[in-house]
């Protein structure tokens, strides 16, 4: 059995590079079709990614959030239950864990505790109302998740430039500055990357136990159906309920990381695009807790590199946005055509 | 040439790594009923779904009329005059009847809906055949019998020559069927030919000219019905070699202590309509229950309120005699009552995960397999193997996904999980339907085993002849009542009629011995 | 500030801006109808619309006509909704999963590409977008006159598009398939009626709207084309949809709602007006979720809505 399990997942690896190569040289057509060279555009990319400390720095300031936002997508997923909302739940942790930063007064190693937790605790909730609509009305989460998404926008933009609005600012639609007692410290002098990294760290081992919990078997048999899983003896819709809630409390965690580590205060547009790279890792990583961790790896390094790609060369940064979205299209179409050729394997067998 | 409506030549058809039909000759004369027999998994299904164009065959070729036919689809088979009532009913159930009907038969060409013309023409067509349907009710407002017309009027609709019926029988009541064979005589009369696939030999004997036997993907034979074919031929033909049919238990129950108790049991269905009627039973601990009667009279329903899946609305339960009323799914399980569900592949089996996880869907949360709340996977894996050992599980390991297996092997893992531990409740739905006929008599063996052990079964099942050879009492279920319990390896005749829906005499007696 | 709100022409214009950011929802969601109907989900509108966009920009550019630029759009609507249709249809793919693949795709090819053909510039490249035509006599009328009738003819087409929507819905056999196929695949095929090929069919149409949706918002709504142009367009028709419940007509309610929401609020940012529009900005999609929770109660949604059809399961 070990050895079967080994040989299988060496084989989704593989096959996963496969893709992630086979994106790439499509990718390739479309700077050839600009007029440049691939391998010379791909040069810069790799170049701009990882040349020096600092371009690695900013691979891990996009990796930390990408990563714990995807692994908070794949436990739901896992469980089928397609929460697009990632980025919903991540603009509502942001927005209540800046609350604890901006107006509830404790000491600072205090905040650090309650500011995650009340970014978490946001992300849940609203990951819950989807869960609950979908238990107790049958509403189908991804419409539930998808206008929740815009709701949290909405709410973001009124709390920056209403309640929450920098006072004697510039009328920008951000909120004042985290003191900076309670914000996350950097790495190195010079260095954007910050402690979040280790909350990384952390996150990924917890989710790998996860998995090896009796939680996260639940959560992996609610996937196979919640008929089964009432049968089995467990409440499927109060699984969906706090398999939501769990998925929506880390991308909460992501707010807060971006409000205290990145950002160092809620503004507008803080959570713009997470929500659909979490859920290109997600898939890239075959929603397990490794997968995503070097998914997340490569997908930062691809917005990383595309940005210094752009400044040296005539492709444009979109060519990242291309490149994403043909890993996508190619993932989902392999299941079925790994079927298809084994059926004409077996075919063999029995018509000559 | 002129006398025979279809050839099928060498069909060949691959599912997975399994040939479900294996180089199938078959010949439909016209004007007859062909009833094509096998048990279940012999690929009789397969057969005609390829003759209607719902399956692509790997190999063969089918002639119609003498010349050679290519059909890819449903739509070529209709137009070339080939209909199928499928064993489950093709409706959709939030449109109407006649939309239901002219979804099916659209003209050639044909682009506006005229819904008022066609509704007529469907009341003309009903009225021919002297079928009662309201063309504008809604099909989930149809009874499963009334659906079943509707199916044989949208297939007689198109005007067809060949008329497929898969498992027609299968959620009818005796009357009803009588009432269909009498429909299928007229038919062939006006020339039609029809194929009838079965698993049940009587109803070849009393409608069908002719029969092919499939087995294990093959055409083992083909015979013309008439006096001097007997069941015997038939069933031999159909499993292969002589099988100790008359399976029974050897045991005699004798424990005095009741298991489960049931009085007054009343509980809804998922319309919200009552599926159960005030039913009364008890089962001692080692005996076996057999609950007799057609699909769909409560029987569902009945497992589901058993096992706390479903709300009762009045009555009681009793598990060892504690009122177990109104407790989930999860109190019945530790209380020892186990569950055979009639769904293996939905409710009872996570297709798409292996064998070892399967196994202990139920247990993983206790001390057997977990510590601290993370999972002990080498105690899962060692378990996995001791299951597939002890119940003779066919697979490549307890990593093989349960989706790979055969049905047999689907419900033995099911079997492995529900009976290991020796639980003092069993509940088993239908336990033999779709596996073969080995792994048939293992699983009543299996039943049988437990049951000596001192479980108390509750086996609810379709099939008069397992329930008469496996049970010690016979119950038998109608709308939601119980008619009667008689008492075992009584004949077909004492419990058909009951299954009809007439109450047996002198029911307080019979029920207490 | 009050007074200016309340006066004739803030209401014509804001009344005359609601049309105009309604019409390229209304194109998307009547297509849409068709495909969520036959048991699809795409999410992917939103990229159909951009890529179109960019074509009806680049073609009307270099042709000089606009209609030209429209009908290109529209066959580039088709073309990528086609990849959709592969997808979920003859490779299975989990639709929500092919719909977001195929919007990061789509905002990235037409992104690239627009800038490989026209380069950075400091002033984007326009054209002379689609003129207003006024309808002889009705648009004298006051108010209703200048807002309905004053506008330009994809506009027009694009209400013409709602009674002959609901008649290939109710009325012709097409729309009884799309019905039977998202209702239950499996009984359509054993009825004849080929799944896949109306399933297709009913996907191409919602990229054809689409595509005309994108081709409206470059070449009629703006004259020009942007990375950002479409913003959530392609997700509100999907919204509609639900909102509208599957019906042609509410369908225009629906996004004249959205389109409501989003022109009073750009009207209130004109005059600097300082009511809180975004809580404003939220109510269309709240609206949204109940009319999926009445929708879903009464399991008015299409039985095999998101779920690949495959014949040969056993």
């Amino acid at each position: 059995m070990m050895k079967r399990r080994l040989r299988s997942s060496i084989s989704t690896t593989w096959q996963t590079a496969v893709i992630v190569v086979a994106a790439l040289l499509l990718g390739a057509l479309f700077i050839a079709f600009a007029g440049e060279s691939p391998l010379e555009c791909y040069g810069v990319m790799l170049e701009g990614a990882l040349g020096s400390m600092s371009r690695i720095s900013e691979i891990m300031i996009k990796m930390v959030p990408l990563m714990i936002m995807a692994l908070g997508v794949s436990i739901a997923f896992r469980a089928k239950l397609w929460n697009i909302g990632a980025e919903g739940q991540m603009i509502v942790g942001a927005i209540t864990s800046a609350v604890v930063g901006l107006y509830i007064p404790l000491p600072p190693w205090l905040h650090m505790i309650i500011a995650p937790i009340f970014g978490m605790i946001g992300g849940a909730l609203w990951a819950m109302i989807a869960g609950w609509l979908r238990v107790r009305f049958n509403a189908n989460e991804v419409i539930t998740t998808m206008m929740l998404n815009y709701v949290a926008l909405y709410l973001l933009a009124y709390m920056v430039y209403g309640p929450m609005q920098e006072p004697g600012g510039y009328n920008y639609p951000q909120s004042s500055s985290m003191a900076e007692s309670i914000q996350l410290t950097p790495l190195g002098a010079g260095l954007r990357v910050n402690t979040s990294v280790f909350v990384a760290i952390g996150v990924l081992i917890l989710i790998i136990l996860f998995w090896r919990s009796r939680f996260g078997f639940t959560v992996d048999l609610l996937g196979h159906g919640t008929k089964i899983t009432n049968y089995a003896g467990l409440n499927a819709n109060r699984t969906i309920i706090w398999t939501m809630m769990l998925s929506g409390a880390l991308s909460g965690l992501v707010g807060w990381i971006e409000v205290y580590g990145v950002h160092f205060r809620l503004l507008e547009g803080i959570g713009a695009g997470f929500g659909d790279l979490a859920v290109v890792i997600t898939l890239l990583g075959k929603m397990s807790p490794i997968g995503i961790l070097f998914a997340s790896f490569f997908i930062s390094a691809l917005l990383v590199g595309g940005a210094t790609m752009q400044r040296m060369t005539a492709i444009p940064y979109s060519i990242v946005d291309i490149i994403q979205g043909l890993v996508i299209v190619l993932l989902i179409t392999q299941p079925m055509i790994q079927q298809k050729l084994q059926a004409r394997k077996a075919r063999g067998i029995y018509v000559e | 040439m002129e006398s025979i409506a279809v050839e099928m030549r060498d069909i060949t058809k691959i599912f997975g790594h399994k040939a479900a039909n294996d180089h199938v000759n078959f010949t439909l004369r016209r004007g007859t009923i062909h009833g094509l027999l096998g048990e279940n998994g012999a690929g009789k299904t397969t057969l005609m779904n390829i003759l209607y164009g719902l399956y692509k065959p790997e190999g063969g070729d089918i002639f119609l009329k003498g010349e050679r036919v290519d059909i890819q689809s449903p739509e070529k088979a209709i137009s070339l005059g080939i209909g199928m009532v499928h064993q489950h009913f093709m409706l959709a159930n939030p449109l109407t009847v006649t939309e239901n009907i002219m979804a099916g038969n659209f003209r050639k060409r044909q682009i506006l809906l005229r819904k008022d013309q066609f509704r007529r023409e469907v009341l003309e067509l009903a009225e021919r055949y002297k079928m009662k349907v309201d063309p504008d009710s809604y099909i989930w407002q149809n009874s499963v019998g009334e659906q079943q017309r509707i199916e044989i009027l949208s297939v007689l609709f198109q005007d067809i020559d060949i008329l497929i019926l898969d498992e027609p029988t299968a959620v009818l009541t005796p009357s009803e069927t009588d009432e269909l064979f009498i429909t299928l005589r007229e038919l062939v009369d006006d020339g039609k030919s029809i194929v009838m696939i079965t698993h049940k030999l009587d109803e070849i004997l009393q409608v069908a000219d002719e029969v092919t036997v499939l087995r294990d993907g093959k055409n083992v034979g083909c015979r013309k019905i008439d006096e001097t074919v007997t069941k015997r031929d038939l069933s031999s033909m159909m499993i292969g070699y002589d099988i100790d049919l008359d399976l029974q238990s050897t045991h005699e129950c004798t424990g005095d202590c009741i298991a489960l108790s049931v009085k007054d049991l009343t509980v809804k269905n998922d319309k919200g309509l009552i599926a159960l009627d005030h039913i009364s039973f008890d089962i001692k601990e080692g005996e076996i229950l057999g609950l007799a009667g057609v699909d769909g009279n409560g029987q569902k329903e009945l497992c589901e309120a058993l096992t706390g899946l479903r709300p009762v609305e009045a009555g009681q339960i009793y598990v060892k005699g504690d009122d177990f009323t109104g407790k989930n799914s999860k109190d019945f399980i530790n209380a020892g009552v186990s569950f055979v569900p009639e769904d293996r592949r939905d409710v009872g089996l996570a297709l798409d995960w292996n064998i070892a996880n399967n196994l202990i869907i139920k247990e993983y949360g206790t001390d057997a397999f977990s510590s601290r709340g993370l999972l002990l996977r080498n105690k899962i894996k060692s378990h996995a193997k001791e299951m597939i050992e002890r119940f003779d599980i066919r697979a490549i390991g307890e990593d093989a996904l349960v989706k790979d297996l055969s049905g047999g092997n689907q419900q033995k893992v099911i079997l492995a999980r529900e009976l290991n531990g020796l639980p003092s409740v069993l509940i088993a739905n239908q336990p033999t339907r779709g596996v073969d006929i080995n792994a048939t008599m293992n699983i009543r063996r299996e039943i049988i085993e437990s049951s000596n052990n001192g479980t108390a079964v509750l086996l609810v099942s379709a099939d008069l002849e397992e329930i008469i050879q496996v049970s010690d009492r016979i119950a038998v279920i109608y709308d939601g009542k119980i008619m009667g319990i008689l008492p075992g390896r009584s004949s077909v005749a004492e419990i058909g009629p009951l299954m009809l829906g007439e109450r047996m005499q002198r029911h307080d007696e019979t029920a207490s011995a | 500030m009050w007074n200016e709100i309340f006066s004739l022409t803030f209401l014509t214009s804001l009344l005359a801006a609601t049309i105009r950011l309604a019409t390229p929802i209304l194109y998307a969601a009547l297509g849409q109808i068709f495909t969520q109907k036959a048991g699809i989900l795409n999410l992917g509108v939103e990229g159909t619309m951009i890529v179109s966009a960019m074509a009806a920009f680049t073609v009307s550019y270099f042709s000089g006509s606009l209609w030209l630029g429209f009908i290109s759009a529209i066959v580039v609507g088709v073309l990528w909704s086609s990849i959709m249709a592969w997808l979920s249809n003859t490779m299975n793919a989990v639709q929500v999963i092919a719909g977001i693949g195929l919007n990061i795709l789509g905002a990235g090819v037409a992104s690239y590409v627009y800038r490989i053909i026209f380069g950075v510039r400091t002033l984007p490249p326009q054209i002379d977008p689609f003129p207003v035509v006024e309808l002889p006599l009705l648009s004298k009328i006051p108010v209703i006159g200048p807002v309905l009738f004053c506008n330009n003819v994809p506009t027009y087409i694009a209400f013409l598009l709602i009674p002959v929507s609901w008649f290939l819905m109710e009325r012709t056999t097409f729309g009884l398939r799309v019905k039977m196929v998202g209702e239950h695949p499996r009984a359509s095929d054993a009825k004849g009626i080929h799944v896949t090929l109306i399933r297709n069919i009913a996907v191409l149409i919602g990229g054809a709207c689409a595509g005309a949706a994108g081709a409206y918002m470059s070449t009629a709504y703006m004259n020009l084309f942007t990375d950002n142009l479409v913003q959530g367009q392609g997700f509100m028709a999907v919204a509609v949809v639900i909102f509208s419940k599957f019906r042609p007509g509410w369908a225009l309610v629906g996004s004249l709602v959205f389109g409501f929401s989003n022109a009073l609020q750009m009207r209130l940012q004109a005059i600097g007006a300082g009511i809180p529009n975004q809580l404003l900005l939220m109510l269309p999609y709240i609206v949204t979720i109940f009319a999926l929770i009445s929708t879903s109660r009464k399991a008015e949604m299409p039985s095999a809505y998101t779920k690949p059809y495959v014949r040969m399961e056993r």
